[in-house]
């Protein structure tokens, strides 16, 4: 064993060396650069796999009838656990060594982090997290939410109580149960405000946290303040868990959920528990009758057919076709701040029907005030009705 | 020829290089870090800035464990309390940097004081769960103060000016970090030959017969805790300036479990040990980046497959080298420099 | 009866029917400690372990439930012996820190293998018990909860008449009492260590199905709650299976009860960290626990 280790120390150096100098920047300049961010292994890896998925065929597909431009897309990715450093390093090297022109975000933490970095550096940065606190160009000139943000859906969910509310005698009592980190909380302050500006009272706020064992005590808490509503934002995976226990203690309370929190999935994983929940629903389900589906429907039963998919592998198309847009629109030569100026000319964006139809502008990065309702009918989610909310201005950035 | 250690006083024994051509590759090696930051990318500095915040980081724990024998999971937890005092001290005392840090550092000794105080009573795995439990609550305290520490939404500490300029690049903040790096590294192998290491070594190897010996063990119990989170709290701070944004993610027990990796499969008791550690654990999640953005490049359908290789190469290194080199890779090091030392005597 | 008597009593037994769930993960724990002195510090993987391999089996494989289940256990076995040989015996005699740093290597190595082989997404479970909660007086009880605590009595009774009057269960405390004494003895040392590393991820196995079904899902998160063994194996004793029981439940109401009263008032998350300063508070005045052997292990 001995004698191995001079050559096998020399060895390693070497494949080292030859690692660090293979991975040096692609001569191409046909290709463009996509840095991609994706959690495969930390707490919100159940949604991660489908995302990867979904920007990883869209890719594909968008490559195979010839690119953008005539140029191929590539995507740098880098899975980084949910874990905030290891995306700022991941960042600096999409900058750096890959020279990305644009990249396809994850997570609110990491988002929110690299702010103040892709503004210097102007690289526009679609995210996964829909934060309303990265609507505002005037702060985040760069950053662009894919989906329409949190703060528009919790108002969407106020004013659904608003309308459904039918006794005169007092006003209705909500709830809002969120995930104790940046993406739980990102709406909870707009939230509160806005309940007060429509009249509605909100008498109780429940943490998730993110090792969770059973929520019967958070729902035990918010049982003795009865409301009749409650938001639901926290991650994925414990939405069906706070639906179980609150079906188990007899709960009379009505639930909304954000968009990331109900999905094809949720029916089953929840049982009868979630029977009458509402969701909020922000990009087509797998197997809706939009344009878009028969592609991707196509393209997934090519390639991987045996796999099942969820909506959040419809968002991983999405935001691979937004930013393909994007570039094309930015012409021969594409620069971060081009595909920026790019993706402010959105004006009604058909994104194949998945979502309803984008619009940034220069003064807003909300792509959408639209979204649909949902609910739970006998184990299948059914479609309730479209809504929107006014693109106020005063809800921008917050 | 001399062979082996020929030393004809004390002083001698006690000289921390003996002879030339270590002070010459130290010399050498330094100037070579001070031109560094001009070639390379800011991917690297990042790489070497985490690298030379590893190696403080590491060093401290190795004295703890390593040199005293006392086990901590909480390293994590000290890190934190480092990174966030200084995020604290600049953002709402305003202190500048160099204030900031070295008052950081104290604060943290001072939780390292607290939490050593377990040590006096338990050994072993019992001292192990305490600084689990001691980890969970610091993590608690730090999401829930959020009036001071911001919480979940992150802190953001404004970058160390020196002298009016700003040190806001991965360029220029490799030369204060690895400004404390050298330092650090120095004070450890000073340590170590002054009268305090040598009561951490002998509480390590049998520590009842220590106290036989008139070495208190209260007091150097907790010193070794103090000093081990003074070297967490530096690289706490540095950390805060490094990537200028802290959120409690940062801070998990899986990073705490890194550390112990570093120096477990460094070399626990020993200096290089600590440098290789923690050079070997930064590097290695870079390398298999390297390795799945390439590999991803030629097929990309195999991305969710080699991105979950980095849990299973982590492990698989922990359980090899504890398996085939417990002593790490400063003892492959050794074996591999007595080897060139000794040729063609290599036995 | 008052209100405030029926929510502290609904905390509390939630709190029991969840300190079940508690129980068995800490019950995996301990009869690896009893019998080899090996501290587990990857009992969540063990856990996860088990609730894929046996969502795999019903639902992947589609095999009837009882088969599925044997097949689950059985392959638990095998990741017994594949740990107890492949990793711990090579390290008999290390030093504990290296043993404690390869408990976590091997659970990342099964993690990164579980996330390789189903990925990540998380996949429902199999409905094994009725989601209709039955009614104790005026707290609603889950039957999965209710199932996990009957289970974990009987293998409370199980264990306990093994350990003390079977003869491999004897041996096995020999084995942890002194290992030379009972090599001297004829008992076969290897094979105590093999049978209780499989006796243990058999057990986890359990908890996995258990905690699937109580979650409704499987995936990675399930690994986290690992940790809160600890706390349970703290207060009950490191080394007792009674102990494991009555700490879980202890642990499981202590939680819930500073959930429902403290949570208001700090803002969420006192829930979680109340275990540990609990345990904290226990390694302080009685470090071997409620049941656990005294040891001298202060100085």
């Amino acid at each position: 064993m001995r004698r191995v280790y001079g050559p096998l120390a020399r060895f390693v150096l070497v494949g080292l060396l030859a690692a660090s100098v293979g991975a040096a920047p692609a001569e191409a300049q046909n290709v463009i650069k996509l840095g991609n961010l994706v959690d495969l292994t930390g707490p919100t890896s159940d949604q991660g796999k489908d995302i990867a998925q979904g920007r990883t065929d869209a890719v594909q597909y968008i490559n195979e009838r010839g690119g953008v431009n005539g140029k191929k897309l590539e995507l740098v990715s880098v899975e980084y656990g949910f874990q905030p450093p290891r995306a700022v390093a991941a960042y600096k090297k999409f900058v750096e060594e890959d020279k990305v022109l644009l990249v396809l975000g994850y997570g609110t933490p990491d988002t929110e982090a690299l702010r103040p970095y892709i503004t210097k550096d102007k690289i526009p940065y679609l995210s996964g997290s829909y934060s309303g606190h990265l609507t505002d160009p005037r702060q985040t000139p760069y950053n662009f939410p894919g989906g329409i943000d949190y703060t528009s859906q919790i108002r969407i969910f106020l004013n659904y109580v608003k309308e459904t509310w039918k006794d005169a005698s007092r006003n209705p009592r909500v709830a809002f149960i969120y995930a104790d980190n940046a993406y739980g909380r990102a709406p909870i302050e707009s939230g509160r405000a806005y309940a007060k500006e429509v009249g509605v009272d909100l008498v109780d706020e429940e943490i998730i946290p993110t090792i969770l064992t059973d929520a019967t005590s958070q729902l035990l808490t918010m049982k003795k303040k009865d409301p009749d509503f409650a938001y639901i934002n926290t991650n994925t995976q414990w939405v069906p868990v706070v639906l179980k226990d609150s079906y188990k203690l007899g709960l009379k309370t009505k639930y909304v959920v954000n968009n990331y929190g109900l999905d094809e999935r949720t029916p089953s994983l929840a049982g009868p528990a979630a029977e009458g929940v509402v969701g909020i629903q922000d990009v087509a389900y797998w197997g809706d009758s939009v344009p878009g589906m028969k592609i991707l429907m196509e393209f997934h039963q090519k390639h991987h057919g045996t796999d099942t998919h969820a909506s959040p592998y419809m968002r991983g198309w999405l935001w691979v076709i937004v930013a393909a847009e994007a570039i094309k629109r930015a012409g021969n030569n594409p620069t971060g701040e081009s595909i920026k100026n790019a993706l402010e000319s959105f004006k009604e964006f058909d994104t194949w029907g998945i979502t309803p139809p984008f619009t940034y502008t220069n003064e807003d990065h909300r792509p959408t005030n639209r979204a649909r309702l949902v609910m739970i009918q006998g184990s299948k989610i059914v479609p309730m009705r479209e809504v929107s909310v006014d693109r106020s201005m005063k809800w921008i950035g917050k | 020829m001399k062979c082996g250690g020929f030393r004809v006083s004390y002083r001698a024994d006690e000289r921390i290089f003996d002879t030339i051509l270590p002070i010459v590759g130290v010399v050498a090696l330094l100037a070579v870090l001070c031109v560094v930051p001009r070639f390379a990318t800011t991917y690297w500095l990042d790489v070497l800035n985490r690298i030379g915040i590893a190696i403080i980081g590491a060093l401290g724990l190795n004295i703890l464990i390593g040199y005293t024998g006392q086990i901590s999971i909480g390293h994590a937890a000290f890190l934190a309390v480092g990174a966030y005092s200084t995020g604290i001290l600049e953002v709402n005392v305003g202190l500048p940097f160099y204030l900031a840090i070295p008052l950081a550092a104290v604060i943290t000794s001072g939780f390292g004081l607290i939490f050593g105080i377990p040590s006096l009573r338990l050994r072993g795995l019992y001292l192990a769960i305490a600084t689990l439990a001691a980890h969970f609550i610091t993590t608690f305290v730090i999401v829930h103060w959020e009036s001071t520490t911001k919480g979940v939404l992150g802190l953001m500490v404004p970058p160390a000016t020196v002298f009016g300029l700003p040190l806001d690049s991965d360029a220029r903040v490799f030369y204060l970090i690895f400004a404390l790096v050298a330092p650090a590294i120095l004070f450890t192998k000073n340590l170590f030959r002054t009268k305090v290491g040598r009561a951490f070594i002998a509480i390590r190897d049998r520590d009842v017969a220590a106290s036989v010996m008139g070495v208190n063990l209260l007091r150097y119990k907790l010193l070794a805790f103090v000093i081990s989170s003074f070297y967490a709290g530096v690289a706490g701070g540095l950390m805060a300036h490094h990537s200028r944004i802290l959120f409690p993610d940062s801070f998990t027990l899986l990073v705490a479990i890194d550390y112990l990796a570093m120096i477990i499969i460094g070399g626990l008791g020993s200096i290089l040990g600590s440098i290789f550690g923690a050079v070997f654990m930064t590097v290695l999640p870079e390398v298999l980046k390297l390795t799945a953005t390439s590999l991803t490049g030629v097929y990309p359908q195999a991305f969710g497959l080699i991105a979950s290789t980095r849990d299973v190469v982590f492990g698989l290194a922990v359980i090899f080298f504890l398996m085939y080199e417990p002593q790490g890779l400063a003892r492959i090091w050794v074996r591999i420099r007595s080897y060139w030392q000794l040729w063609p005597y290599s036995y | 009866m008052n209100e405030q008597l029926v929510f502290m009593l609904q905390l509390i037994i939630t709190g029991i029917a969840v300190g079940g769930v508690y129980s068995l993960m800490a019950l995996g724990f301990v009869l690896i400690f009893k019998a080899s002195s090996v501290v587990n510090f990857g009992p969540g993987e063990l856990v996860l372990f088990g609730a894929y391999v046996s969502w795999a089996t019903i639902l992947q494989m589609k095999l009837p439930l009882p088969v599925a289940l044997l097949v689950t256990l059985l392959v638990a076995i095998g990741l017994g012996i594949v740990i107890e040989r492949g990793v711990l015996r090579p390290l008999i005699g290390h030093p504990i820190i290296s043993v404690i740093m390869v408990t976590f290597g091997f659970a990342s190595v099964i993690r990164g293998v579980l996330n390789m082989t189903w990925g990540s997404d998380t996949r429902p479970f199999p409905v094994l018990f009725s989601p209709e909660p039955f009614h104790l007086g005026p707290v609603p009880v889950s039957p999965v909860h209710l199932w996990s605590f009957v289970s974990v009595l009987i293998l409370l009774a199980a264990f306990s008449l093994f350990f003390r009057f079977s003869k491999t269960g004897m041996a096995m405390r020999a084995t942890a009492d002194n290992q030379q004494v009972a090599l001297s003895l004829g008992i076969s040392v290897k094979w105590i260590f093999a049978l209780s590393w499989c006796i243990a991820t058999v057990v986890s196995a359990l908890s996995g199905i258990i905690l699937g079904s109580v979650r409704g899902g499987v995936d990675f998160s399930l690994a986290d709650l690992g940790l809160k063994v600890f706390p349970v194996v703290i207060l009950g004793g490191l080394d007792s299976v009674a102990g494991a029981i009555i700490g879980g439940v202890l642990i499981g109401v202590l939680e819930n009860l500073s959930g429902g009263y403290l949570d208001p008032i700090f803002g969420g998350g006192v829930k979680e960290v109340a275990p540990f300063v609990a345990l904290v508070i226990i390694l302080m005045i009685r470090p071997y626990g409620l049941f656990g052997k005294v040891e001298i292990e202060r100085v």
